[in-house]
């Protein structure tokens, strides 16, 4: 795709032209922190290299949505936002490794691996890539396949970070964060009897269904 | 005369290395390929990152730092897109996972 259809493009979210005003920012900012120089001769040089690499790179930021409709700029997202949920990722990265550093130090291995398979309902396949990256950071979790239907299979070492997965904190957290749809919906925990939470839940949605 | 700098950026050092410490014990008592995933790939990442802070830290307001910021950075992002390739790789090819012996309802 060429860069002129990319202006003229409707299906994009945002303007464009801002995207393009954004990239060239962000590289003129990589430029003067890996340089180091702020003389007028290499500031011109900068941003005479960000245009062209904005240019270049532009078509590649353009990102298809999951159902084909709609197509997405890469770093389409508040800066401000981003930094609230960088710093409660830290949080819960603090919190969960402490939880699996205890299970893998002491005496008895207090580990449960299982698999919970859950799907949530975003088109950005920007938040899609986020939140299976944040999974996967977070350590006790690990994300081994993602569908294109936003089926997300997850590996879980201990039930305390597999209950995190299904109290599902950071699904709501990553589709706040992109302005997506907040639902989810876990399918099912392998091997069957495997989390007492999930269990209890399961039995609640059955009566809840016996009752209607 | 260590200053309190310094003692910040050690004492983030330190566990950093507790952190690497941990994952290497992990990676020998681990049953399975996909639990010693989660130690390998991110304990020691998070081990990885607080040393790197630990020596942004050390290094004060300088160019210096923010280039180690950037590895932060960098690491932040690819570590886990390692990991997850790794066990996605493992999954389709229908490696055995070790399962807990679950109690069955009578």
């Amino acid at each position: 795709m060429k860069v002129r259809e990319i202006f003229k493009d409707k299906s994009i979210v945002g303007s464009p032209v801002l995207h393009f005003v954004k990239l060239v920012v962000i590289m003129m900012v990589m430029w003067l922190l890996l340089s180091g120089k702020f003389e007028a001769k290499f500031l011109i040089y900068g941003i005479g290299t960000a245009l062209i690499g904005a240019y270049i790179c532009l078509p590649l930021m353009i990102l298809d949505g999951v159902s084909g409709e709609k197509k997405y700029f890469a770093f389409n997202f508040n800066p401000v936002k981003l930094l609230g949920y960088l710093i409660w990722l830290a949080w819960q990265l603090i919190l969960a490794n402490i939880e699996v550093a205890k299970a893998v130090v002491s005496p008895v291995l207090q580990i449960g691996p299982q698999v919970v398979k859950f799907r949530v309902n975003m088109d950005n396949p920007m938040a899609l890539t986020m939140l299976a990256n944040s999974i996967t950071l977070t350590p006790g979790t690990v994300t081994m396949n993602v569908t294109d239907d936003g089926i997300y299979e997850v590996h879980a070492l201990t039930d305390g970070t597999a209950n995190g997965i299904i109290a599902g904190d950071m699904q709501v957290k990553v589709a706040k964060l992109f302005n997506e749809d907040t639902n989810f919906e876990i399918l099912e925990v392998v091997p069957e009897g495997a989390n007492d939470v999930f269990n209890e839940m399961k039995k609640d949605a059955e009566e809840k269904e016996e009752v209607r | 005369m260590i200053s309190v700098q310094e003692i910040i950026a050690i004492a983030f050092m330190a566990c950093g290395l507790l952190f690497l410490v941990i994952s290497a014990v992990g990676m020998l008592r681990l049953p399975d390929f996909y639990s010693r995933l989660h130690v390998s790939g991110n304990s020691e990442t998070f081990g990885l990152m607080l040393s790197l802070l630990g020596l942004a830290i050390y290094e004060g307001f300088t160019l210096t730092a923010v280039k180690l910021i950037m590895i932060f950075i960098f690491v932040f992002i690819g570590n886990p897109i390692g990991t997850h390739i790794l066990s996605k790789a493992a999954y389709k090819t229908g490696h055995p996972m070790y399962v807990k012996e679950t109690k069955k309802e009578e």
